[in-house]
């Protein structure tokens, strides 16, 4: 295994237990991996496999009961809550089944929020860029629940990017969404996360989904059962290349569909 | 730094825009500003209608204050009042014989009085014969001196009329005026003789004051509240025994208890508003945090630090709080503009409105409450694990008391403390509250879990309704609380404000007596017995009466009342046994024979003799026996005129001293008093349209003295039914801030119904059905909580009836009722509105699906 640069995400015998009335339950069973920078990587398996619980692990929102994660080459086993949020801001996005959008902020202030927390002083031009991107450029001042749910799923998208992080964890992303526009914005994660050449660290239970990422792993009753790769690893300079050719016309397509999607019911 | 500092400013302030815009923040805003508006409103409000109320009263005793003394008081107490800025008038109070001439004579009673002389309150005097005849007067103050006022009774009793004269001690003087009314006019039915009123400069001349003369001085004081009671402060360590000092709330008459207990209702009713109003804020809080715990853990998994998160929280909670409890004030100051508005119809309102003191308490009670009370559900916000994000509950057990809640329990005793201003009060009522909480909360389980089998036979929303029920049990059971503790606590203050009210009424039932007649002799009775029965006159019984002293008691001489004293609460010193002989009461007494107990007396110790009995017997009022310590068995020896004779205390009777009838503190039985002459005594009420028919009975009988209480009568019903309004306001106010509660608790579990609202519409539930089982679960919620609430309620109103109100406890099944039913329906409409938005929203997408 080669622990160099590429590495981005490293995880060796984690283990994770939770104490239910006095019993001691196991959700996950000791995992080993490795993502590369650049790489895209589903975590398939059943519901109560254990795929949410090793995805907040990897993320640094929960610690291990055992076991080392290294991000960035940062142990976040050794590290504080709030000395895991700084890794978090400075590496990490985020896209959520749930979408989570603050429903106190307008779509253009939730995609600012990430930029705004790394102190970033484009935030509003770095969003609305993004706004545009996802399609939503007239929608900016609208609320979250304002908008439809694949509309709020693309407000997530653009907020996910805006710090460019270096590795992007997104769990069950069209898990909430009818199949037509899950598609969508299958589409619009894998093409931006192409453009900027984003880890993708995916969890789902959609094979189709799975299906576009490089690398898949499965899991089972909290034991890793099964790693395959999808597709040959692309070089880095092939994955921007292929990005520069693709992205405008896939992103055009993807406005087109995006406009004809009917407006989105506004719920008093 | 510098730039986090003002990029969490600038997220504070476009979260609380945006909230504020979207109506997030609504409960927790009108909860602070309810309870800042509450304490604004009614401290400032209940405290002005306390001054207004003391002040109109104060007319009865033509004063602020009053200092009685059997000598002249020292320079320095004048010396001290005058710096104060007090206005003071001095009285000296006598009785003596006047004439007219050489054959007509009669004891008089004579107050000489220096200028300012009525204080407060009016003496409406006429001055000229026409007007006297025409009945008309104006306010004054002292006669001139030479010149004398007179009641009306002197001058048919002398056969006088306005301009003659009449020679008292060494002076003669002019009758320049008839009294029309006196504001301190005394109720004593027996007091010697009519009324004269001379110039104090005048009273040398008389030359009546001379060693041994039984003179009472009277100083009368009145200023500024503050000033009255700086005064009073000093003033009290220095009364000695032979002094009173007194205003209308020391006296031991129906006004002062009226006024206390008004006052005591007043300072209760705030104190209940200001706990409704903090339970609010706590309930509106913790939803507070839980709506916004997702947002947080979003921040955080965003990479936001903890210290981001806690400023961000600060400010935006410290934004709403300003700006609530300066909308708070706002209102609260409105509310009492109005309330007093309102009032000054009714009552003399000082203009000046003092607004520092309730600015203050307002403030800081809004301070306290956003403080403490949202202190615990803000600490749990920011701590708030970033895991919330990929999972939608991370278990945080409800514990319903830890070291968290130290700043809410610790904030609603400094709440009772800056209400009640005694500690241990609020440290009873603390524990009391927090006993009661804790025994509803586990009876509220209890009944929670028992709904469930209780309704597994019942209709299908019913079911639904009791499963919900059974479900969110711990929920359930806190919301159940705050549910019973609203409507007990407003279901305490309408209680205790109808027995109340049903108390004042008993003082003074319509038809009341309105005027005493005295001195009715023998030959006269049948007459007025005729006049009362032909004009179908409501009447008290006849009383005889014949004046006589208390000499011994079990043959112990004893000696004068100046031994006992009055300090400013009424309350009796009595000297202490060992060192002094036995106390009297130094003035004669009027003694009455009756057969049977007179209405409105319980017998509470002994017996009541039968009308057969033989043996000389007395029964004594409770109050002189405390005074005198004279228990059942004692001997009393009485003298009436040049006979001394003994008789044998065999009971001891409670006295109404309200009631409209005369009052007996001895109470012989035939044997002992039936072979003396005697005079007659009654009360009776004389309709308005009787009242010249009266005057023509009377004008055949002059030797009849007849008082008048009309006047006081009806000044008396008039402060009640102003404290009634200003009661009934007061309550409106503690209304809001109980419904307030109910509306911050539902709303409290609105995003778990949400949640379960949309899951059963995805099981197929119909509206109806979910409307049917959100209706019946509140009501079932609201009739547990009506329940348990007038049991509390019965409990405490017991506790306040029995300790505060000096009232006789009394049951108020009448309220169950209506507590029960309208918790019920109440609660009921309340969920079913609340939830209105859910169960359409649920609708809308369904149906567009």
């Amino acid at each position: 295994m080669n622990i160099n640069t590429d590495t981005i995400l490293e995880v060796k015998q984690l283990t994770k237990s939770v104490k239910l009335e006095n019993k001691q339950l196991t959700i996950l069973k000791p995992i080993d991996l490795v993502v590369n920078a650049g790489e895209t990587l589903a975590i398939v398996g059943s519901s109560g496999s254990g795929k949410t619980t090793l995805l907040s692990l990897l993320a640094g929102l929960d610690l291990p009961s055992a076991g080392e994660v290294y991000l960035k080459q940062q142990a976040l086993h050794q590290l504080d809550e709030e000395q895991r949020s700084q890794v978090r801001a400075e590496h990490v996005g985020f896209i959520f089944q749930q979408f989570l959008l603050i429903n106190s902020l307008t779509a253009l202030e939730n995609i600012m929020l990430p930029a705004e927390l790394a102190h970033k002083s484009n935030a509003k031009e770095l969003a609305l860029t993004l706004l545009n991107d996802v399609g939503l450029a007239e929608r900016g001042d609208h609320f979250p629940n304002q908008l439809s749910g694949g509309e709020q799923q693309r407000v997530a998208i653009a907020r996910a990017f805006i710090t460019q992080p270096d590795i992007l964890f997104a769990d069950e992303p069209t898990g909430n969404l009818d199949s037509n526009t899950g598609q969508h914005i299958a589409n619009l994660l894998f093409n931006l996360n192409q453009q900027y050449g984003t880890t993708l660290v995916l969890v789902t239970h959609d094979q189709k989904l799975a299906q576009r990422c490089q690398k898949q792993i499965e899991m089972a009753d909290g034991h890793l059962i099964a790693q395959q790769n999808n597709l040959p690893l692309p070089s880095p300079l092939n994955s921007k290349l292929n990005s520069d050719l693709n992205s405008s016309t896939d992103l055009l397509q993807e406005q087109a569909l995006f406009k004809s999607e009917p407006q989105p019911r506004v719920i008093k | 730094m510098g730039l986090l500092s003002n990029l969490v400013v600038k997220q504070s302030l476009r979260l609380f825009k945006h909230e504020t815009r979207q109506g997030e923040l609504t409960i927790v805003f009108f909860a602070i500003v309810l309870a800042v508006a509450t304490v604004f409103s009614l401290s400032g409000f209940s405290s002005q209608i306390k001054v207004a109320l003391v002040e109109q009263s104060s007319r009865f005793i033509a004063a602020d204050r009053v200092l009685q003394s059997s000598r002249p008081i020292n320079e320095n107490v004048l010396l001290k009042s005058q710096q104060l800025n007090l206005q003071y008038a001095k009285q000296i109070i006598m009785s003596s014989m006047v004439f007219s001439d050489n054959t007509h004579m009669l004891l008089a009673s004579l107050t000489a009085t220096s200028d300012l002389y009525p204080l407060k309150g009016q003496l409406l005097v006429s001055t000229t014969q026409k007007d006297y005849l025409a009945g008309k007067a104006q306010a004054v103050h002292e006669p001139t001196s030479g010149s004398i006022w007179v009641e009306a009774s002197l001058l048919t009793k002398l056969k006088l009329v306005l301009g003659d004269k009449i020679e008292i001690g060494n002076s003669l003087f002019i009758i320049a005026g008839v009294i029309k009314q006196r504001p301190d006019a005394s109720l004593n039915l027996f007091s010697l003789g009519p009324e004269i009123i001379l110039n104090i400069a005048d009273i040398d001349k008389t030359a009546l004051i001379q060693a041994g003369s039984r003179v009472k001085y009277k100083y009368l004081f009145s200023g500024e509240h503050q000033n009255i009671e700086k005064f009073s402060n000093w003033i009290k360590p220095q009364i000695n025994d032979t002094q009173r000092w007194y205003g209308i709330k020391s006296q031991q008459n129906a006004l002062a208890k009226t006024l206390n207990k008004a006052e005591k209702y007043l300072s209760l009713a705030s104190l209940l508003g200001v706990i409704l109003a903090a339970v609010a804020i706590s309930v509106a809080a913790r939803r507070y945090s839980q709506r916004h715990q997702s947002s947080v853990a979003v921040f955080k998994a965003m990479g936001a630090s903890k210290s981001y998160v806690t400023q961000l929280y600060i400010i935006h909670w410290s934004l709403l709080s300003f700006v609530s409890i300066i909308v708070g004030l706002c209102f609260g100051y409105l509310i009492q503009y109005a309330g007093l508005t309102v009032m000054a119809e009714y009552l003399p309102i000082n203009n000046s409105f003092k607004w520092y003191y309730p600015l203050f308490t307002a403030v800081t009670t809004g301070l306290i409450c956003v403080i403490a009370f949202a202190i615990a559900p803000l600490y749990e916000l920011i701590n708030t694990s970033p895991l919330v994000v990929v999972r939608s509950r991370v278990n945080t057990p409800t514990q319903f008391l830890n070291y968290k809640h130290l700043p809410a329990v610790l904030a609603l005793f400094s709440l009772l403390w800056l209400f009640s201003g005694d500690w241990l009060l609020s440290l009873v009522l603390l524990a009391a509250g927090a006993f009661i909480v804790v025994v509803l909360l586990l009876l509220a389980l209890q009944l929670v879990k028992l709904s469930r089998t209780m309704g597994s036979g019942a209709g299908q929303a019913w079911q639904l309704a009791l499963a919900n029920l059974k479900r969110r049990s711990t929920e359930n059971s806190i919301q159940l609380v705050s549910f019973t503790l609203a409507i007990n606590l407003l279901l305490l203050l309408v209680v205790v404000r109808s027995d109340l009210l049903n108390d004042w009424q008993k003082q003074l039932p319509d038809n009341s007596a309105n005027k005493f007649l005295i001195n009715i002799s023998q030959p006269q009775l049948a007459k007025v017995q005729q006049f009362v029965d032909h004009n179908h006159l409501q009447a008290s019984a006849l009383f005889p009466v014949v004046p006589g002293r208390l000499t011994a008691i079990n043959n112990e001489k004893i000696v004068a009342s100046q031994m006992v004293t009055k300090n400013e609460f009424g309350s009796k010193k009595v000297k202490n046994k060992t060192t002094k002989p036995r106390i009297g009461l130094g003035r004669e007494l009027n003694l009455t024979w009756l057969d049977k107990l007179p209405k409105k007396n319980k017998v509470f110790a002994g017996k009541w003799w039968t009308a057969s009995d033989n043996t000389a017997q007395v029964s004594i009022e409770e109050s002189i026996a405390k005074r005198l310590d004279i228990h059942l068995g004692d001997k009393l020896s009485f003298s009436l005129g040049s006979d001394v004779f003994q008789v044998k205390v065999t009971s001891i009777r409670k006295v109404n001293w309200q009631s409209m009838q005369p009052n007996f503190y001895m109470i012989f039985n035939r044997k002992v008093l039936a072979n003396y002459p005697v005079t007659y005594i009654s009360s009776l009420y004389i309709p308005p349209e009787k009242e010249n028919l009266f005057a023509q009975f009377l004008a055949q009988y002059p030797t009849i003295t007849m008082l008048d209480v009309d006047a006081m009568i009806k000044q008396l019903s008039n402060i009640i039914k102003q404290v009634s309004l200003a009661i009934a306001f007061i309550l409106v106010i503690v209304v809001l801030a109980g419904c307030l509660v109910l509306v911050a608790q539902v709303q409290a579990t609105m995003a778990e119904r949400q949640r379960e609202l949309a899951i059963l519409r995805t099981l197929g539930a119909n509206g109806r059905l979910l409307r049917n089982s959100v209706l019946y679960e509140f009501i079932a919620l609201g009739v547990i909580a009506g329940t348990l609430a007038s049991f509390v309620m019965e409990i405490i109103v017991y506790f306040l009836q029995t300790r505060l109100f000096n009232m006789t406890a009394s049951f108020h099944f009448d309220f169950w009722v209506i507590a029960i039913v309208s918790g019920g329906l109440f609660v009921g409409l309340l969920g079913l509105l609340s939830c209105w938005r859910l169960l359409t929203k649920t609708a809308l997408h369904r149906y567009a699906v």
